[in-house]
């Protein structure tokens, strides 16, 4: 089926959240493969949001910007936002005041109610008019009455009164509306899940084992917290709000060296606090792993927004130099297996490893298959062999020296921030001091060695390519399903840099173009000064929104 | 003073002790107050028959962390100003071992003074030595937020014109759990204040004022021998009374310094007990790291 494309505007505050959810869980129900996002403001009320919903009886992973049926709570957001709806689209709304100025400016069938009058014949308030408008968009769709029904019991199921009233509004504007769309319906339910990233993220790394999360909050990261919290009776993890994203890193890297799995997330700017932690894991060589969930900066930037724009920062953040793995990921799948695969490359290799997630990815929610559990093996590079104590940093040809957990053999050391000899103890002699500095930093070979290569996306040979990180892999994803002439070479190992599948790409590509949510092309140039490789244009996007197809496919449009 | 039994101890478990000496070169000042609070230390772990393999010690950036490979043990030694947060974690995560974090001045109260609350608050079950030698040592004797006013130092060429923290009237504001406070040239008495706070279970603050011979020539040992006051000595003295305790430091002047057991009142749970999902769990994260089937988180 094609895509079914809803648009749901309203300020902040106006019950948008609830409203979408209810909407998107019930057609989950149905068994749709869902996309929805949320576009808002960083205020707790007022300005306008939207609420975009995109569904197909196939997968689909990304969204279209423009929408075939707009359901506007308020003016303002109508207002603003009524130019996402296509030409010939179909709105709902439930105002009773003249709105013929707006809708002047719009091509579009209209189905409207007297909302606030419906809800007060219920026995409602206005209130309740968001309901009524659920109820006539499921009637305008042609969907099953007993899904959404559903949804709006589990939703008020705790105010039993208030419930009776919902339940009456919802059949009025469903009864008054008349059905003007034919869905093909889902054959049935799949076994998937509605996820968005970051609540994938925090499953992985409670799957890995991680048994402590320390964080401060900041959008879009703040809701791995949360999710944390909410299940910590459940899972035993300890979670730990910190006074500052110094605190969290610290402890994250102290709890590691006494020998769990821990982890921190948070955005560009509480990374930068972070960085000098980092450092720290980079000669103690104590493994660490951070997540970055990206906003437009700098300064605050978009709080609420979404970018690919902190991939320098990731690579080239902290001083002195060490060996680091950056790590991208895209969609709720990956998300909960990258963040597995993260702890083990951080404790085999000793090293920090930075997981870059988005706004675009850690607050959409996606269908997915269930996770596969138990896929993903725990590694801990744990020995558990009988050491001495200068077995710990000793200096061996890949640069990987031992590691145990503290006091859990004879054998000590000293995790010394100060450059230090092979059992930890401080040092500034010349000839040590270079070895030492050398050997840490020559675990990037072994390590670059030990990645994937990237994916392609599509055929091997297409009229034109792309090459690209993050959330642009989703959007691909739907173009290619489309479209056989497009392929797609994916980096989810960003650093170091895999480079015999993009060689090859290039080889068998002529059109290759870059496809980046950033002002630099920050990808591109790194490819461009490892390789011969070179770019045949960029797609580069830094308004805080993500790709949409449309941006893809306009470019592909121009560009072949 | 020790108590012959201790003394006694000492001598038959000399192994013990010395375990944690160092084949190391000491980097330390003649006099320096650090020689004073390792041996406290040493003495301490070894009369509470705490093993190598029983304690981590956390090392801050500064003189007292250059001893962070002088202390034959597992040490870390991190960044300037977040020891009590590196040591919070390193706890957490293994809350069988005692953690022992120790910080300067410059580090206790400038660059990490945040983290300092937040431990007081959260009652993190670690010991946090304060060493407080007045100054900024290891980058040459500029003031820190303890140096006396007045006082010419390295980069105040005409003295400090601001007045210092009042260390332990700023802890005691915060409800802490367990405040002491020794001086380095008196090893019996550290060894006792960190014996004691060994068995704290919660933050325990001990502040050492620390000689330093080379940046802070006002204070040396003897100068603290003669007006060092322990509050053991003060008749209806409570040391359990916080009101008692801030009068007691706000009030001290230059020539009367309370040391001692200033101020305990520990909680009936620690910071671990209190977390949602972990009462009653004897296991630490490090035993846990294994795999977690999330089929209960995905039904939700």
């Amino acid at each position: 089926m094609n895509r079914m494309r809803i648009k749901i505007t309203g300020e902040s505050g106006s019950g948008l959240l609830s409203t979408g959810d209810i909407i998107t869980k019930a057609l989950e129900e149905i068994g749709f493969n869902i996309v929805s996002d949320r576009e808002y403001p960083s205020l707790i009320k007022g300005g306008y949001s939207c609420y975009t919903i995109n569904i197909s009886t196939e997968n689909i992973w990304s969204l279209s910007e423009q929408a075939d049926i707009m359901l506007s709570l308020d003016k303002q957001s109508l207002e603003e936002l009524h130019d996402k709806l296509k030409p010939g689209g179909h709105l709902i709304h439930g105002y009773e005041r003249n709105l013929d100025k707006t809708l002047e400016k719009m091509d579009c069938e209209v189905t409207s109610v007297q909302g606030r009058t419906i809800a007060k014949e219920q026995g409602g308030s206005f209130l309740m008019v968001n309901v009524v408008l659920i109820g006539v968009l499921w009637k305008v769709l042609g969907l099953d009455y007993k899904y959404v029904e559903e949804e709006v019991k589990k939703k008020f199921a705790s105010k039993p009164k208030l419930l009776e009233i919902d339940l009456r509004c919802l059949k009025a504007g469903y009864d008054m509306a008349e059905t003007k769309f034919e869905l093909e319906i889902p054959k049935a339910k799949k076994d998937q899940i509605v996820i968005n990233g970051n609540n994938a993220i925090a499953l992985g790394a409670i799957h890995a084992g991680c048994r402590a999360y320390y964080a401060y909050p900041m959008s879009p990261a703040s809701s791995i917290l949360s999710y944390m919290a909410k299940y910590a009776k459940d899972t035993g993890v300890l979670v730990k709000q910190a006074e500052d994203e110094i605190t969290a890193a610290q402890m994250t890297i102290g709890s590691m060296y006494a020998g769990t799995r821990a982890m921190t997330a948070t955005s560009g700017g509480g990374y930068d606090l972070m960085t000098e932690t980092v450092s720290l894991a980079g000669i103690i060589e104590t493994p660490m792993v951070l997540c970055i969930a990206q906003r437009p900066g700098p300064g605050t930037g978009l709080p609420t927004w979404t970018a690919q724009a902190d991939l320098n920062l990731a690579i080239h953040s902290s001083h002195g130099e060490f060996t680091r793995l950056v790590i991208a990921v895209s969609n709720p799948t990956d998300c909960f297996d990258l963040i597995q695969h993260a702890f083990n490359y951080a404790e085999e290799f000793q090293i920090p490893v930075i997981v870059l997630t988005e706004k675009v990815i850690a607050e959409s929610l996606i269908s997915v298959d269930r996770f596969e559990q138990n896929k993903i093996p725990i590694k801990r590079g744990l020995s558990t062999e009988e050491h001495q104590n200068e077995d710990r940093y000793k200096i061996t040809e890949s640069g990987i020296s031992p590691r145990w957990i503290p006091g859990s053999q004879e054998a000590y050391y000293f995790a010394n921030g100060d450059e230090h000899w092979e059992s930890g103890e401080l040092t500034e002699e010349a000839e040590p001091c270079r070895q030492m500095y050398a050997k840490r930093n020559r675990k990037a070979i072994a390590l670059e060695q030990a990645l994937p290569e990237p994916e392609i996306i599509g055929n091997p040979k297409a009229k034109i390519s792309f090459v690209g990180w993050g959330s642009s892999k989703n959007t691909m994803l739907d173009i290619i399903a489309e479209n056989p002439e497009v392929n797609y070479l994916h980096y989810a190992y960003m650093y170091p840099l895999k480079t015999k599948v993009l060689n090859q790409f290039f080889k068998d590509n002529s059109n290759v173009h870059l496809i980046e949510g950033n002002y630099a092309g920050q990808l591109g140039q790194y490819i461009e000064a490892k390789t011969d490789n070179k770019f045949q244009g960029k797609l580069l996007k830094t308004n805080g929104r993500p790709f949409f197809l449309e941006d893809i496919q306009d470019y592909i449009n121009q560009n072949s | 003073m020790l108590d012959p039994k201790d003394i006694q101890h000492l001598a038959e478990h000399a192994d013990d002790l010395t375990q944690f000496d160092t084949s190391q070169k000491m980097t330390w000042c003649s006099n320096c107050g650090n020689y004073g609070i390792q041996n406290a230390l040493k003495r301490a772990l070894t009369l509470e028959g705490i093993g190598r393999n029983e304690f981590l010690m956390c090392f801050d950036v500064g003189c007292n962390g250059n001893g962070s490979d002088k202390f034959e043990c597992n040490t870390i030694h991190g960044l300037h100003g977040r020891v009590i947060s590196l040591a919070a974690g390193v706890k957490l995560a293994n809350h069988k071992m005692h953690v022992i974090a120790s910080g300067g001045d410059g580090a206790t109260f400038s660059e990490g003074v945040n983290h300092l609350v937040h431990a007081v608050r959260n009652d993190y079950p670690i010991i946090f030595i304060h060493h407080n030698n007045e100054n900024y040592g290891l980058t040459t004797g500029q003031a820190s937020a303890c140096t006396a006013k007045g006082a010419v130092m390295n980069a105040s060429p005409y003295g400090v014109n601001i007045e210092p923290i009042n260390t332990l009237d700023f802890v005691l504001s915060l409800s802490p759990t367990f405040v002491a406070r020794g001086y380095s040239g008196e090893v019996d008495q550290m060894t006792d204040l960190l014996r004691k706070a060994l068995n704290h279970n919660g933050f325990a603050f001990v502040e050492i004022l620390q000689a330093c011979p080379t940046y802070n020539k006002e204070t040396p040992d003897e100068w603290y021998a003669a007006r060092v006051n322990d509050v053991s000595a003060l008749k209806e003295y409570d040391n359990t009374d916080i009101w008692a305790a801030r009068k007691l430091v706000e009030f001290g002047d230059q020539d009367n310094v309370p040391t001692g057991l200033i101020y305990h009142n520990p909680r009936d749970h620690n910071f671990m007990d209190l977390q949602p999902g972990r009462e009653n769990i004897k296991t630490t994260l490090v035993d846990e790291v294994k795999r977690v089937n999330i089929n209960m988180l995905l039904e939700r």
